[in-house]
């Protein structure tokens, strides 16, 4: 496994993590009656924070990790991770990029359906964010598949 | 319809190179050791620049390395 495949798959974890965390906090609000828009808005900011932080730290971890894997391996105090991206990765993170357009453009135009059907501001607001958030693992998902592949 | 194909012979010019490594031909050609991995096994066609960087490396032209086949679906007509 290279390192963008590493790298890839801690951001996937991360965003299901962040997924799950913002599904159980809009149930727990649906359960105690408590699903304002308020409310809403304060998940929105915990979840985007979350998913900067986490983003972060899930990349320093990675070469981290990495470093310390390969310098076990090799024997070498100073390993080399070959953390560059090269033609064949800037490919697939577009392809990648343009899953995650196309799932997240798809999410917006049904996040604006629920006023056709007359639906509070918040309904939208919610499955904004939840699409986004999918939108994110999905072009995980196919970045990981297109490395199996090859391209 | 037609399908493009393209071969290489990356892996038997590694080996006439006195075995050269996929890691070493990738560092020579700045590219990483998967992208080598994937294009030996014809999963993934380099760009023009990088072709040219490995023929390069072998000192052979470029239709030593890579060859470019088409395969063309002949539609039965009644």
């Amino acid at each position: 496994m290279s390192f963008q495949q590493k790298n890839i798959t801690v951001s996937l974890v991360n965003f299901t993590l962040i997924l799950g965390f913002f599904l159980f906090r809009v149930i727990q609000m649906l359960q105690s009656d408590s699903f304002t828009l308020g409310n809403i808005f304060r998940l929105w900011g915990i979840t985007i924070g979350l998913a900067i932080v986490v983003t972060i730290i899930g990349t320093i971890l990675t070469h981290i990790v990495s470093a310390i894997i390969e310098a076990i391996r090799t024997g070498k105090d100073d390993p080399k991770i070959e953390d560059f991206e090269d033609e064949r990765d800037q490919l697939i993170n577009l392809k990648g990029t343009r899953v995650t357009y196309t799932v997240s453009s798809f999410g917006v135009f049904l996040s604006m359906l629920t006023f056709v059907f007359d639906q509070p501001s918040l309904v939208m607001f919610t499955l904004l964010i939840f699409f986004g958030l999918v939108a994110q693992i999905v072009g995980d998902i196919s970045r990981l598949v297109l490395y199996r592949r090859g391209f | 319809m037609s399908k493009s194909h393209i071969s290489n012979n990356i892996r038997k010019l590694r080996f006439l190179n006195e075995e050269m490594t996929q890691q070493h031909l990738a560092e020579k050609v700045g590219v990483t050791r998967q992208t080598i991995i994937a294009m030996e096994q014809e999963k993934y066609s380099p760009s023009l620049e990088l072709a040219f960087r490995i023929a390069l490396v072998f000192g052979v032209p470029l239709e030593e390395v890579f060859s470019y086949e088409a395969e063309t679906e002949k539609t039965s007509k009644a």
